[in-house]
């Protein structure tokens, strides 16, 4: 069953937040098709990424959502929250103003999302180097304060962003093999397939049928 | 604008942060309230759903312990006591009152059940007294199994069965739910039977060989059918009763109506309205977002929302999309559309579609995003568009019809416009076409009138010139020579002319054939008193059918010429009147001096040989003498012709100069014929006008100078043709009449 390229035994839904102009959409762009936006002819459906990773021998497919970063949106894209396994939170080195409203999108990624999301902060525009307006220690530091996982990436070299991605799903498949992440849940942000074989699954039947929340 | 409390699974609370006050949350506070192990959910008032189901079914016990009608004290006492820990007192003051009335709500509904519903209520009795009263019609099933076998041909039949009996199961007991539950509790227990059959599929051993992709397709199509059905069950999942769903779309709808005046600015989104694929996108996304109403299920809802997002994507090309375009542009288009009954389709989608479908994929993320402009728009206030308070109040106090519909209304407009103006260039076309056509009329009926006219002149003239000239003519002499002749000869005549007519007619010589033959006198009298008048419209054909005629006479002519000339000058009149008799007898005479004539009775005055050449030619000339009455009324020149002019001259618009020119032509022959008669019967003849007559072109031959030369000129080099026989027979071609203005 799995050994089609389009088989996969999971699904995570990621989303992107932070800012706008940040970088988000560029970011999805990078991963999803390795390539820069601002190079390439306006693709549909761009901010709507999917892309079939491999960890640990499983296939994972990331459904990626982006968001709207504009603050006068704030209060109305929280539904982009539910159910996220991965929160990717950018924000822009060369602007601090992104870096200083990083603690608001941490809140409401906190709040909105189960603990058991993955959040990773994401440094973008690291190819700007020059122009930097945060330093990494800084924001090193934060992450660190936070319990972040934390990168400097470019999504116009396409430095770090695989990395950052990739790190994502390796955490989230950690917390699923460590029984963390209820799988059955529908906000986990996780489905499973289960018709892959050698299912790593520690979520026990029992637990599936009396808590189906 | 304020939401109650049992939308729970609403949009509103898919965002359901708000409720959480504190920054981090221990895991002791997501914990069952009940203190089992498993997590608890805030919208199962802090239990799991484990723990929730037990604590539901209790109440509801209670509750049907209680009276019917009275709302469940119980259950408002423990969900205030559950819920006072996220809300103030004075909501849950809003909160009992809401639950009550959607309690009373139900109740009448159950009253007027009987009369006002159908299935559903009808069910909700006998679910409790005659359950297997309700029956699914036979065409779910039917409909199921034939899109199964379109869609899964390679699955087993128990699929399909093991499908048909989920859904059959999974609707009766949504009916069977539907009016004990609150909609929140249905929509979980729609949740769960889909795990349900989820599981049904991950275990069953008929599924054991169904990918995980077709097992998705299996869940859609299970949905789709089970909820298509349902779907059109008044007030069970859309806009269930109890529910302030319809309240709320009429208020979406008045507020979206109220911010009519929000435009692309204010949203900050990039549109080109003035591009036409722009405007063509953004009427696509429009109608697929009104079409979402129409779409049965929740798939096919989510369906029309992705392909509406999709537009809309499309339209704010000019930066690369990102979810920072796609909103504010999706948030314009809403408001442009304004869809139909939008609360109720989002919360039905939200309620009952497959939560992990809603969850992942890419219609559940522009659905997320559609649920995000409408709460957006239902928050919408100055700040959210960057503007001044007063500014927006301003606008939100003026009347919805002034700042209106009026982009809708144009989008809508641009292209009946375009439509519009396409037909309006064919009708421009056709009216050019028939302006077009009505000028070519009335330059046709002027041309007519003009060639009506310049007959009318033209004849006119003739006449005041030719008929003065045919009076003073008398044959008598030849006629007394033709009746000698006629006596006896005549009926042989007619037969070697070919002619039956003739033959039997003979004897009686005089008033059949005398047409013909002519021989008495006084008739001739007449006749010649006649033609003065039918002269002048005759004329034409008259030299014509005279010219064929005045060879054949040529031979009389040799014995007498100025008997000729009389001849010829009567020949001039005779073709034009059908009656006349002494013509006719005339060309009879000639007629009889062919075979007969020539040989056997041979008139005292005429030479042998004259007759000879005469004869062969008389028989030519003879049958077109008499067919030349005929073909009269053709000619325009003749009486009968002139009458019909009117009528003849539309078709024929181009011919006129050529009749003009045959006009002159023809008075240059009338010229010459007055002229020349006198010297020469033969004048008349003068084809040489005409290139296409035989005649000329035997002159052309002989001699060219006749061409240039002036028609009278030209009469005398006719003269000298004349006189031999041979031209004479090529005289009498009867085509010369309509050729002869051609040429010029």
């Amino acid at each position: 069953m799995t050994s089609g390229p389009y088989n996969y035994s999971y699904i995570f839904k990621y989303i992107i937040i932070g800012d706008m102009g940040v970088g988000k959409s560029c970011l999805l762009h990078q991963f999803t098709d390795k390539k820069f936006m601002a190079d390439c002819p306006h693709t549909i459906g761009v901010e709507f990424g999917t892309r079939i990773i491999e960890v640990a021998g499983q296939k994972i497919k990331l459904q990626i959502w982006d968001t709207a970063g504009q603050e006068r949106f704030r209060a109305v894209t929280r539904s982009y929250y539910r159910g996220a396994a991965g929160a990717l939170m950018v924000y822009d080195i060369t602007r601090r103003s992104t870096y200083n409203h990083l603690s608001s999108w941490l809140t409401d990624t906190r709040n909105l999302t189960n603990p058991s999301t993955v959040i990773f902060l994401i440094g973008n525009k690291s190819d700007l180097d020059g122009q930097r307006d945060v330093t990494y220690e800084e924001a090193k530091q934060f992450a660190d304060e936070n319990g972040l996982m934390f990168v400097e990436a470019s999504a116009k070299t396409g430095q770090n962003v695989e990395e950052a991605f990739l790190e994502t799903a390796k955490k989230i498949y950690q917390s699923i093999q460590d029984g963390r992440l209820d799988l059955n849940a529908a906000e986990s942000g996780v489905q499973h397939k289960p018709a892959s074989p050698g299912r790593p699954l520690p979520a026990p039947p029992a637990a599936r049928d009396n808590c189906a929340c | 604008m304020w939401f109650g409390p049992n939308l729970q699974r609403s949009y509103k609370y898919m965002m359901f942060a708000s409720k959480m006050p504190s920054l981090r949350i221990d895991q002791s506070d997501l914990k069952c309230k009940n203190g089992c192990d498993y997590f608890g959910n805030p919208q199962w008032q802090g239990y799991c759903s484990k723990c929730h189901r037990e604590q539901m079914q209790r109440q509801r016990k209670a509750e049907k312990a209680s009276s019917a009608t009275l709302p469940k004290p119980e259950q408002k006492k423990q969900e205030k006591g559950l819920k006072l820990t996220s809300h103030s007192s004075f909501s849950k003051f809003e909160e009992k009152r809401l639950r009550q009335s959607e309690t009373l709500k139900k109740a009448n509904l159950l009253k007027f059940s009987v009369f006002k519903k159908s299935n559903t209520e009808d069910h909700d009795h006998s679910s409790e007294k005659r359950p297997p009263e309700f029956k699914i019609p036979a065409l779910v099933n039917e409909g199921m199994k034939s899109e199964f076998r379109a869609r899964f041909p390679q699955l087993p039949a128990q699929v399909d069965r093991d499908a048909r009996v989920f859904v059959h199961s999974f609707i009766m007991d949504v009916i069977k739910c539907a009016n004990v539950m609150t909609v929140d509790e249905l929509s979980e227990r729609v949740q769960r039977q889909y795990q349900r059959f989820m599981k049904h599929m991950d275990t069953s051993s008929h599924f054991a060989n169904v990918d995980s992709d077709t097992k998705e397709l299996l869940m859609d199509f299970v949905e789709k059918h089970a909820m298509t059905y349902l779907h059109e069950l008044p007030s069970v999942v859309f806009s269930p009763s109890g529910t302030d769903d319809e309240r709320l779309d009429r208020a979406m709808s008045e507020r979206i109506q109220q911010l009519s005046w929000v435009g692309e600015r204010h949203l900050e989104c990039k549109l080109d309205r003035s591009n036409a694929e722009c405007r063509t996108l953004l009427y696509k996304a429009i109608s697929e977002l009104l079409g979402m109403d129409s779409a049965p299920g929740p798939g096919g809802k989510l369906a029309r929302v992705r392909r509406a997002c999709r537009h809309v994507l499309r339209l704010c090309s000019a930066a690369p999309a990102s979810a920072d375009d796609l909103l504010p542009a999706l948030i314009f288009t809403v408001l442009k559309a304004n869809p139909p009954r939008l609360v109720s389709n989002i919360n039905f989608v939200t309620r009952f579609c497959n939560a992990q479908r809603l969850m992942t994929g890419e219609g559940g993320y522009y659905f997320t995003n559609l649920c995000c402009a409408v709460s957006f728009i239902e928050n919408l206030t100055a700040e959210s568009l960057n503007m001044d308070k007063k500014e927006f109040d301003c606008y939100m106090a003026m009347p919805a019809s002034i700042g209106g519909s009026s982009w809708a209304a144009a989008l809508s407009l641009c292209g009946a416009a375009r439509e519009a103006g396409e037909q309006r260039g064919a009708a421009r076309r056709l009216l050019q076409h028939a302006a077009d056509l009505q000028a070519a009329a009335q330059q046709l009926a002027s041309n007519a009138l003009s060639f009506e006219e310049q007959i009318a002149k033209k004849v006119q003239d003739v006449l005041a010139k030719t008929p003065l000239e045919i009076k003073p003519r008398r044959e008598l002499p030849r006629l007394g020579k033709l009746q000698e002749i006629s006596t006896a000869p005549l009926i042989d005549l007619g037969t070697s002319t070919d002619r039956e007519e003739p033959q039997p007619q003979p004897v009686p010589t005089s008033q059949p054939q005398p047409a013909h033959t002519v021989p008495v006198e006084p008739k001739e009298l007449n006749v010649t008193l006649d033609p003065p008048e039918d002269e002048p419209k005759l004329n034409i054909l008259g030299f014509e059918v005279i010219d064929r005629q005045s060879p054949s006479k040529s031979p009389q002519n040799l014995d007498q010429t100025w008997d000729l000339k009389r001849t010829n000058s009567l020949e001039l009149l005779t073709p034009s009147p059908l009656g006349f008799t002494p013509f006719d007898s005339r060309s009879i005479d000639e007629l009889m001096t062919p075979d007969d004539f020539g040989n056997d009775q041979l008139p005292p005055g005429l030479s042998n040989i004259n007759y000879d050449i005469d004869l062969s030619d008389f028989s030519g000339d003879n049958s077109i003498a008499e067919d030349a009455p005929k073909s009269e009324p053709k000619d325009p020149f003749s009486p009968d012709a002139l009458k019909k002019t009117q009528t003849f001259d539309p078709f024929a618009p181009q011919t006129s100069r050529g009749y003009d020119a045959a006009i002159d032509s023809f008075d240059e022959f009338s010229f010459v014929d007055q002229k020349h008669k006198e010297t020469d019967p033969f004048e008349v003849v003068h084809r040489g006008q005409d290139p296409f007559s035989p005649v000329e072109w035997n002159v052309d031959l002989g001699k060219d100078q006749f061409r240039s030369q002036s028609p009278a000129k030209q009469s005398t080099s006719i003269l000298d043709d004349n006189d031999s026989p041979t031209t004479g027979c090529l005289l009498p071609s009867p085509l010369q009449p309509q050729s002869s203005g051609r040429p010029n």
